[in-house]
C-alpha cells in the first residue's frame, strides 16, 4: 500500500480541486456552510498524513520509486522520493494544511470560497507534484500548475472585495513568473536535445560525460527560472507586490510552501542533475547579496506584509548561503533554515492576516498599542519575529548558528560576519514592527478591536510551538533534515534506485 | 548540541534566559514602584517642544524609524530603492540583468 503513497500524495489535492465545484453545488443546494473549506482541510490533512507515512520507508531504506503505468525509466515517468524531497513534501503539505485551517475563518466573509479552495488545492498539487516527480518535464508541468494557481490566488481579492491592487500584483507576478517558467522550459528543451532523456536520474548520469561549455546555457536558464520563483536577488522584484496584495493566508502559502518547492527544484536540478557543487560558491555569493538587499529594503517599509516579503527574501539568502557552502554542516544548516523559514514565515504572515482581519490595515503608521487588544497575536508575532531574527533559544538561532559556523569552517568568515550583521538588522526591523503595531499609543479607533478568532489562532500557536521546540531541542530538527542532507550530498543512491542499475 | 568549534547547550541556555527575563521583570516592577508615571501638561509641553501633543497623535513615521541606518547606506537607497518602483518594465529589466549575471557567473565557475 505504501508503494503507491507518492502518487496518492499528488492525486489527492489534484482530484480534490476538481471535486470542489460539485461540493459547492451540493452544499448550496442543502445550505451547508463552509463545506468547500472543510473539504479542502480534510484533503490537505490527509495528504500530510500520506506524506508522513512515507517517512518510515524513506528514512529506513533510502529511496521510494513509483513507476507510472509500470513503465521503467528512462522511457516511463517515475515518482522518486528520497530524504530531500520527503522533507520538502512534509513542509508543503504541513503549511498547506495549516493555511487551509486558518482560511476557515479568514476567508469566511468572501463569497467565492469555492474558487479559493480549488486554487489552494491546485497550488498544493502542483507543489507536491514538482517535489515528488523524478522526471524533469513532469517537474515543469507541475511547476506551471503551482505557478498559475498562485497568480490567480494573488489576484483573487478583486473577486471578493474589488481590490484592484491585487489584479495589478497578480498580472505582474504572472508576467514575470511566466517568463521564469519559459526559461525553465527552454532549459529543459536544450537538455533533451543534448541528452535525449527527461528522467532526472538519467540526466544526472549522462550529463557527467558532456563538456562543461555545453551545459552552460541550460544551467543558467534553469537557475534563472527557479531563481524567479524563490525571489533570489536580482529576480525578486515580483515578490513584495504579490505578497502584499495577496490574502494573508496565501502570502503564508507562497512564503512557506511554494518558495520551498521552488528552492527544492533549484537544488535538485543544479546539485543532483548537474552535480555542480562548483556552482556552490556562486550560490553563496548570491545568497549573501540576497540577504543584504532583502534586509536593507525591509528596514524602510511602512507596510507589514511588504516588510515580511523583503524579510522572506533575506531569509532565502541565508538558505542559499548555507547550501552554497557545499560542506556537510553548511547544507545541514541551509536545509534546517529552510524548514525553520517555512515555519516562522507562515506564522508571521498569519499574524499579519489576524491584524488585517481585525483592523483592516497592515500600514504600520496606522497601527499602535494593539498588544492590549490582541495579546495572543502579539505574543505569537514576537515569537515569530525573534525566531526569524535568530534570537536564542528559538529555532532560527539553531539554524543560523549552524550556517555561521559552517561559513567560518569553510574559510568564509567574512561571509558569516555579514550574515550575523544582517541578523541584527532583521531584529532591528522586527523591533520596529513590534513597536509600531503592538506597543506605543493606541489610536482611538482601535480601542474596541478584539483578539483574532480561535480557529485562526490555532495554526499560529502550532507554528509558534514548533519555533520553540525546534529551538530548545534543535537535535529534533537536525535529525529531520539529516536524511535530506545525506540525499543531497550523495546522489548515487538516488540514481541507482531510479534507474535500477541501468 | 555541538557545531564545529562552538558549543551550545540549548536547554541550559533557555533556563538561564528565562531566569534572566524573570529577574529583569522583577527589576521593572520595582522601578515602577519607585517612580510612578505622572504625565502632566507641563511635562508634555516640555517634551513636545512647547506643543501639546495628544498621546494618540504621537506616532512616528515607520519609514523614518531607522533614518540613521538609511544615512549610512545612502548609496544603496539612492540607486537600488528606485528599482523597486512597482513598474513592470523595471522588474523585467531586473530579470534580464539577473539572467546575464547568472550566465556570466556560471561561465566563470565552469571554465
Amino acid at each position: 500500500m505504501i508503494e503507491i503513497a507518492p502518487i496518492i500524495a499528488v492525486l489527492l489535492p489534484l482530484f480534490g480541486a476538481f471535486l470542489i465545484p460539485i461540493i459547492s453545488m451540493v452544499s448550496k443546494r442543502f445550505h451547508v456552510e463552509r463545506a468547500c473549506s472543510w473539504f479542502a482541510v480534510v484533503i490537505l490533512v490527509t495528504t500530510l498524513a500520506v506524506v508522513a507515512a512515507m517517512g518510515a520507508a524513506v528514512w529506513g531504506s533510502g529511496v521510494m520509486v513509483y513507476k507510472l503505468g509500470g513503465w521503467s525509466p528512462p522511457w516511463g515517468i517515475v515518482l522518486a522520493v528520497d530524504g530531500l524531497n520527503l522533507l520538502i513534501a512534509l513542509i508543503v503539505a504541513g503549511v498547506s494544511s495549516l493555511v487551509a485551517i486558518y482560511s476557515l475563518v479568514y476567508m469566511r466573509q468572501d463569497t467565492r470560497i469555492d474558487l479559493y479552495s480549488v486554487l489552494l488545492l491546485l497550488v498544493t498539487a502542483g507543489a507536491m507534484g514538482s517535489t515528488l516527480t523524478g522526471d524533469i518535464f513532469n517537474l515543469y508541468v507541475f511547476f506551471e500548475i503551482m505557478s498559475i494557481g498562485s497568480y490567480a490566488l494573488v489576484a483573487l481579492l478583486v473577486a471578493f472585495r474589488r481590490k484592484w491592487d491585487s489584479v495589478e500584483a497578480g498580472i505582474k507576478y504572472m508576467i514575470i513568473g511566466s517568463l521564469g517558467t519559459s526559461l525553465i522550459l527552454l532549459g529543459i528543451a536544450l537538455l533533451y536535445g543534448m541528452i535525449g532523456s527527461l528522467t532526472i536520474a538519467d540526466l544526472a548520469q549522462k550529463l557527467g560525460q558532456v563538456a562543461a561549455s555545453d551545459v552552460l546555457v541550460p544551467l543558467a536558464l534553469l537557475i534563472t527560472g527557479f531563481g524567479i520563483k524563490i525571489a533570489m536577488i536580482p529576480l525578486h522584484a515580483w515578490a513584495p507586490d504579490a505578497y502584499q496584495a495577496a490574502p494573508s493566508s496565501i502570502s503564508a502559502l507562497l512564503a512557506g510552501a511554494t518558495t520551498t518547492a521552488g528552492l527544492y527544484a533549484m537544488i535538485r536540478v543544479v546539485y543532483m542533475m548537474f552535480g555542480a557543487f562548483g556552482v556552490g560558491t556562486m550560490f553563496a555569493v548570491f545568497g549573501l547579496v540576497t540577504m543584504v538587499v532583502g534586509a536593507l529594503m525591509a528596514l524602510t517599509q511602512r507596510d507589514l506584509k511588504r516588510l515580511l516579503a523583503y524579510s522572506g527574501i533575506s531569509q532565502m539568502g541565508y538558505i542559499l548561503f548555507g547550501i552554497g557552502l557545499g560542506t556537510a554542516l553548511g547544507v545541514q544548516g541551509g536545509l534546517f533554515h529552510l524548514l525553520n523559514n517555512a515555519i516562522f514565515k507562515a506564522l508571521l504572515f498569519m499574524c499579519a492576516g489576524a491584524i488585517l482581519y481585525r483592523v483592516g490595515t497592515t500600514n504600520l503608521n496606522e497601527l499602535g498599542g494593539l498588544g492590549k487588544n490582541m495579546p495572543i497575536t502579539a505574543g505569537l508575532f514576537v515569537i515569530g519575529a525573534l525566531a526569524i531574527s535568530g534570537v536564542p533559544p528559538l529555532n532560527g538561532f539553531a539554524s543560523k548558528w549552524t550556517i555561521y559556523i559552517a561559513g567560518i569552517e569553510a574559510g568564509k568568515a567574512i561571509f558569516s560576519l555579514i550574515a550575523i550583521i544582517m541578523s541584527v538588522l532583521t531584529l532591528a526591523y522586527f523591533l520596529k514592527a513590534i513597536n509600531s503595531i503592538f506597543l506605543g499609543q493606541r489610536p482611538k479607533r482601535l480601542q474596541n478591536i478584539k483578539e483574532a478568532p480561535l480557529t485562526m489562532l490555532f495554526p499560529m500557536m502550532l507554528l509558534a510551538v514548533l519555533c520553540i521546540v525546534l529551538g530548545v531541542l534543535p537535535s529534533l530538527g537536525i535529525n529531520l533534515v539529516a536524511p535530506a542532507q545525506g540525499a543531497l550530498m550523495n546522489q548515487s543512491s538516488y540514481i541507482n534506485a531510479v534507474l535500477g542499475g541501468i | 548540541m555541538e557545531f564545529g568549534p562552538g558549543f551550545w547547550g540549548p536547554i541550559v541556555a533557555t533556563v538561564v534566559m528565562l531566569l534572566g527575563a524573570g529577574f529583569a521583570y522583577l527589576m521593572l516592577l520595582a522601578g515602577r514602584r519607585l517612580a510612578r508615571e505622572r504625565p502632566s501638561i507641563a511635562k508634555r509641553s516640555t517634551y513636545g517642544c512647547g506643543e501639546e501633543v495628544k498621546p494618540e497623535e504621537a506616532i512616528t513615521d515607520s519609514e523614518q524609524f531607522y533614518s540613521s541606518v538609511r544615512r549610512v547606506f545612502k548609496p544603496f537607497y539612492r540607486y537600488v530603492q528606485p528599482g523597486h518602483s512597482g513598474k513592470l518594465n523595471t522588474y523585467l529589466l531586473w530579470v534580464v540583468i539577473g539572467f546575464i549575471v547568472i550566465l556570466v557567473a556560471v561561465a566563470l565557475v565552469l571554465r
